[in-house]
């Protein structure tokens, strides 16, 4: 019977597969860039995403989520195929809840953790195949240690912790270096920045990655789009609103030269 | 042997008054309806009687620990491949119940060289808007009966009346959640004083009879008599209470009471037992 409380291996059963190794097509064009990153400030860890989705020069969407909740604690930002991304968040979110009521207790973070990287070992065919490669930021709040966490991964499943930060897709080398530059050489580390602060900076890097990478969507002020942004603290997760982020855009990331 | 027909309504009936001996020790289980939701109570003696099923869904039961455990998680088989499948809104407790659950214990019920489910179980359902809120109950031979407002699992049908006949007298659409807990746990003390009763009728059938006002029985306690009958056994057992709770944030809606929350809800004579 379900004593080990696992929603993955009971819809396997049911004859579930989640990537099916399939050859892209000639002259097909999946969508797959993006940028994502997290990093921690000082409650807790932000973690933001650009809305733009596209299949090689052609703007699919401009109103994507890319940085999705998973449960009240944690959160998943996610680079590559969308299909399969998606697909692999609806399977977390119910394996979460899955465990905690049948076992009556809350899945572990790094049990969580392990969740992740079993989908996405199942998932190394379709990655390979071309399909359905992701390479997520997976962040949340650790309860028992009280501690906020990143993580990072590779297509094939291979789990990193990002200490100060993480980042993701086509338009994540060019700030990659930006927050590095930050973290060691800033006013202050990363992990002391107010939240307002945090803010400020993340809209400032997913400019600066639309900047130079096409696939990474700006802040389109005409149709009020602005970037994804969740905070997550001891509280549970917090999507920022527009109202509050186009303030802080107007007054402290454009710049009228 | 159990090929001849009316074997086979003996053997039934004989499962029958065996299943209605079981609960007779078992603690009521009752749901109603408040401003804000669902409210589950139960008075338990250590396993746990109140479960969370899906994001909308809630479990209560009386009988068997472990054969509440398999149809609870059979419950939460089907209704999270269910919403895996489909999506969330499609998870609702009438399917489950209907053609989930019911059959099953039927089946299990009336195959009489196998073991049935001693299990009475209640589900109860927060509907978007108040009004599709939902509370089934099913029977250990599979009979499930839908019912708003309000709904209860206890020995007897005699009893659950009984119970049933107070709560609809004291309901309104506009209870506060402390007022639900403090009438749901009044409910719940009629059927365990019922249970009680049932068990000294039994007795005295037993031995030479003794003078007994038989009517003096049916009169309804006072509130102060009920809630006394409540001190009494929950300072040896735990009170139990769970909301589906309509304004909570996320996807989940249930959420079983703690103590601090507990304590401070209850009604005042039965403060000083949750805290200890």
């Amino acid at each position: 019977m379900g004593m080990q409380g696992d929603f993955f291996q009971l819809l396997k059963e049911q004859g579930y597969t989640l990537g099916v190794p399939t050859a892209v097509g000639a002259g097909y064009t999946l969508t797959n860039a993006t940028t994502i990153l997290a990093f921690k400030y000082r409650d807790g860890v932000l973690v933001a995403g650009d809305r733009r989705a596209t299949a090689g020069n052609m703007v699919m969407y401009d109103r994507t989520d890319k940085v999705l909740e998973i449960d009240r604690h944690s959160v998943m930002a996610i680079a590559g195929v969308p299909a399969t991304a998606y697909e692999m968040v609806r399977i977390l979110e119910h394996s979460f809840k899955y465990y905690r009521r049948t076992q009556l207790q809350e899945l572990s973070f790094d049990g969580k953790l392990r969740a992740v990287s079993k989908l996405l070992k199942d998932n190394v065919p379709a990655a390979l195949a071309g399909t359905g490669a992701v390479v997520p930021v997976f962040a949340g709040y650790d309860m028992e240690q009280s501690a906020a966490k990143i993580y990072f991964y590779d297509i094939l499943g291979a789990e990193f912790e990002g200490v100060e930060y993480a980042v993701s897709g086509s338009g994540s080398p060019t700030i990659r270096g930006i927050l590095h530059y930050l973290n060691t050489w800033g006013e202050q580390p990363l992990n002391a920045l107010l939240q307002e602060q945090a803010m400020v900076q993340a809209l400032r890097l997913l400019a600066s990655a639309a900047e130079f990478d096409s696939a990474t969507g700006g802040v389109n002020r005409e149709a009020s789009l602005y970037p994804i942004i969740k905070l997550i603290t001891g509280a549970g997760v917090q999507t920022v609103p527009d109202a509050t982020l186009k303030p802080l855009y107007e007054s402290q990331v454009v710049r009228y030269v | 042997m159990y090929e001849e027909p009316y074997r086979w309504v003996e053997a039934v009936g004989n499962r029958r008054q065996y299943l209605n001996d079981q609960f007779k020790q078992g603690s009521p289980v009752v749901a109603l309806t408040y401003e804000g939701g669902i409210l589950l109570v139960t008075v338990s003696k250590g396993t746990p009687k109140l479960y969370e099923i899906y994001d909308r869904l809630a479990l209560g039961g009386m009988g068997h620990p472990t054969d509440l455990e398999r149809l609870r998680f059979s419950l939460l088989e089907m209704a999270h491949v269910e919403g895996f499948n489909r999506s969330p809104s499609d998870v609702t407790g009438s399917r489950l119940v209907k053609y989930g659950i019911a059959p099953v214990i039927k089946q299990a019920f009336e195959e009489v060289y196998k073991a049935p489910f001693i299990v009475r179980i209640l589900v109860a359902e927060l509907g978007l808007k108040p009004e599709k809120d939902a509370l089934l109950t099913i029977n250990y031979d599979g009979t499930f009966e839908e019912a708003t407002g309000c709904a209860v699992l206890a020995a007897t049908p005699t009893v659950q009346t009984k119970m049933l006949s107070y709560l609809k007298g004291q309901m309104s659409a506009t209870l506060s959640l402390e007022q639900a807990l403090d009438l749901g746990l009044r409910s719940w003390a009629i059927g365990s004083l019922a249970h009680q009763q049932d068990e000294e009728a039994q007795q005295a059938e037993a031995n030479p009879p003794i003078t007994r006002a038989g009517s003096s029985a049916e009169a309804i306690p006072s509130s102060d008599t009920l809630i006394a009958h409540v001190r009494g056994i929950a300072g040896e057992r735990m009170i139990e209470c769970a909301v589906l709770d309509r304004q909570a944030a996320g996807t989940s809606k249930y959420r079983s009471l703690k103590q601090a929350e507990l304590s401070r809800l209850l009604p005042k004579a039965l403060q000083s037992v949750v805290a200890n």
